[in-house]
């Protein structure tokens, strides 16, 4: 499994590089205008989502017709998609995080509490923004995955317009929830281990 | 034993199935699997390798079921596939690295060997690489744990006579070792002339044959004449017929056909078209 780790981190490695100059861009903007949530959320949604990238030149190269002729069980080829989206985010938050205390420093943004709700919130995303795609993308390919994506981006916002009336006003929602937002990266870690799951029966469905 | 043995292999596809395909590939032996594009050849590679479900039929390699034994009969395997499947972004150096932890008995020295015997760059990108070089590059992947038994999957097919050449020695060389094995599948057939112990022949889903090279070689002979002079042949001799433009061809068993026939030897293909195109 850590053959297919260091595999996948060697082929997004100039993927990665390319994104450092979005990165550095994004820097330039987040200092000018003063935003450090907004830069940490971008570097750790840029870093995470390699993930279905890796996936992506596996699908391109059918690298799957040959990994399963290697001595891996096909459990641990669904784990380390898992564990190196997990590896890559803590990479991102590792980049990220120096910067936006740095940033912080300078401007008025020194609130910490208020920074670790952000935080909280954006981790908690990225987990679970991952716990719907990896599925997706290992049972329909990337090409299937994306409308699938795009489907599932349009149902929710679709059911909100029909039944907005009775939905309640989402502002008080929010600070309903505020004292669980410190629980939230748990309950992502928690899907992303049920997507694993999910992914693994799928895959051991899957054949090549 | 028996690296390989297959009883009654059964999957379906809409259009196509593979049916009650059974053979063996006696250890230390190179088994010829051929057969047209579409026969069945990788369709039966894969049920094998696991990467096909089989509807049912016994798989077992070495001797031990091919699903419940899947991984530790994977480590003594190796398996070339008509083209290398791995990212294109990656070079030959960081597959060593990949495998050295893919593979605990992976012989980084003899891979580097194989590569600059093969004038296979260490660090282009594989896109960059022709399809000579990718197969060369997979065929030492597929060598460099020293496996016990070889799966080619048309590994010789769109490669010019000098690399298959190449190709065909190293082969050749693996086989020094009397405990290894290899399948050898292709439509070419005269890579299998030269180093296959065995031949299975398969056609729509089928196994029509599987026997030893020589066997074949000298045991059948062609017959070439007009029809009166093929009825003249003694019917339990004739395995097949072929009609064509000047007259009629029989596969015939050499031992029992009169020496005042002249025979003519057959090759590979010339069986293979007997079988595929020919009737009893």
């Amino acid at each position: 499994m850590v053959g297919l780790i260091v595999k996948d981190l060697m082929t997004i490695q100039r993927q990665m590089k390319a994104q450092a100059f979005v990165v550095l861009f994004l820097l330039a903007m987040a200092i000018f205008m003063q935003q450090s949530a907004m830069l940490l959320a971008v570097i750790v949604f840029i870093v995470t989502i390699q993930a279905i990238t890796a996936l992506a030149y596996d699908e391109q190269s059918s690298w799957d017709k040959y990994a399963n002729t290697l001595p891996i069980s096909k459990g641990d080829i669904i784990l380390s998609k898992y564990i190196l989206s997990v590896l890559l985010m803590i990479i991102g938050l590792i980049v990220a995080l120096p910067i936006i205390f740095f940033i912080n420093l300078f401007t008025n943004h020194g609130d910490t509490t208020e920074f670790f709700l952000t935080f909280n919130l954006i981790v908690a995303f990225a987990l679970s923004l991952l716990a719907i795609l990896l599925p997706i993308y290992i049972k329909f390919g990337s090409i299937k995955g994306r409308i699938v994506l795009i489907a599932l981006c349009f149902i929710p916002g679709f059911l909100f317009g029909m039944f907005n009336e009775y939905i309640p006003d989402m502002a008080v929602t929010f600070l309903n929830l505020k004292p669980f937002i410190y629980v939230a990266p748990f309950a992502g870690l928690l899907m992303l281990w049920l997507s694993s799951l999910i992914s693994t029966v799928i895959y051991k469905r899957k054949e090549f | 034993m028996n690296a390989i043995e297959i009883h009654d292999l059964h999957k379906v596809f809409e259009g196509f199935s593979l049916k009650d395909v059974s053979f063996s590939v006696p250890q230390g032996t190179v088994m010829g699997f051929v057969g047209e594009n579409g026969a069945g050849k990788s369709t039966t590679i894969k049920c094998m390798l696991n990467l096909l479900k089989k509807e049912y039929g016994e798989i077992l390699l070495f001797g031990q079921d091919h699903v419940e034994h899947e991984l530790s009969i994977k480590t003594d395997i190796g398996v070339v596939f008509d083209d290398l499947h791995v990212p294109e972004t990656l070079n030959a150096t960081q597959l060593d690295k990949i495998m050295k932890k893919v593979f605990k008995t992976w012989d980084t020295g003899y891979y580097f060997e194989r590569l600059a015997q093969f004038n296979v760059p260490k660090r282009k990108k594989i896109k960059e690489l022709s399809r000579g070089m990718r197969m060369k590059l997979s065929i030492a992947l597929a060598l460099a744990h020293h496996p016990k038994l070889l799966i080619l999957d048309e590994p010789t097919s769109g490669l010019d006579p000098i690399i298959r050449d190449d190709i065909l020695d190293l082969f050749l060389e693996f086989m020094q070792d009397e405990t290894h094995s290899i399948l050898f599948s292709s439509h070419i057939t005269s890579d299998l002339e030269k180093i296959a112990d065995y031949i299975t022949l398969i056609h729509n889903g089928e196994i029509l044959l599987s026997e030893s090279k020589d066997a074949l070689l000298y045991d059948y002979g062609i017959f070439k004449g007009n029809s009166e002079e093929v009825n003249e042949l003694p019917e339990h001799a004739i395995l097949r017929k072929r009609h064509g433009a000047f007259g009629v061809e029989a596969l015939v068993l050499k031992n029992e056909v009169n020496e005042a026939f002249r025979l003519e030897k057959p090759s590979i293909e010339d069986i293979m078209l007997f079988y595929v195109k020919g009737s009893v």
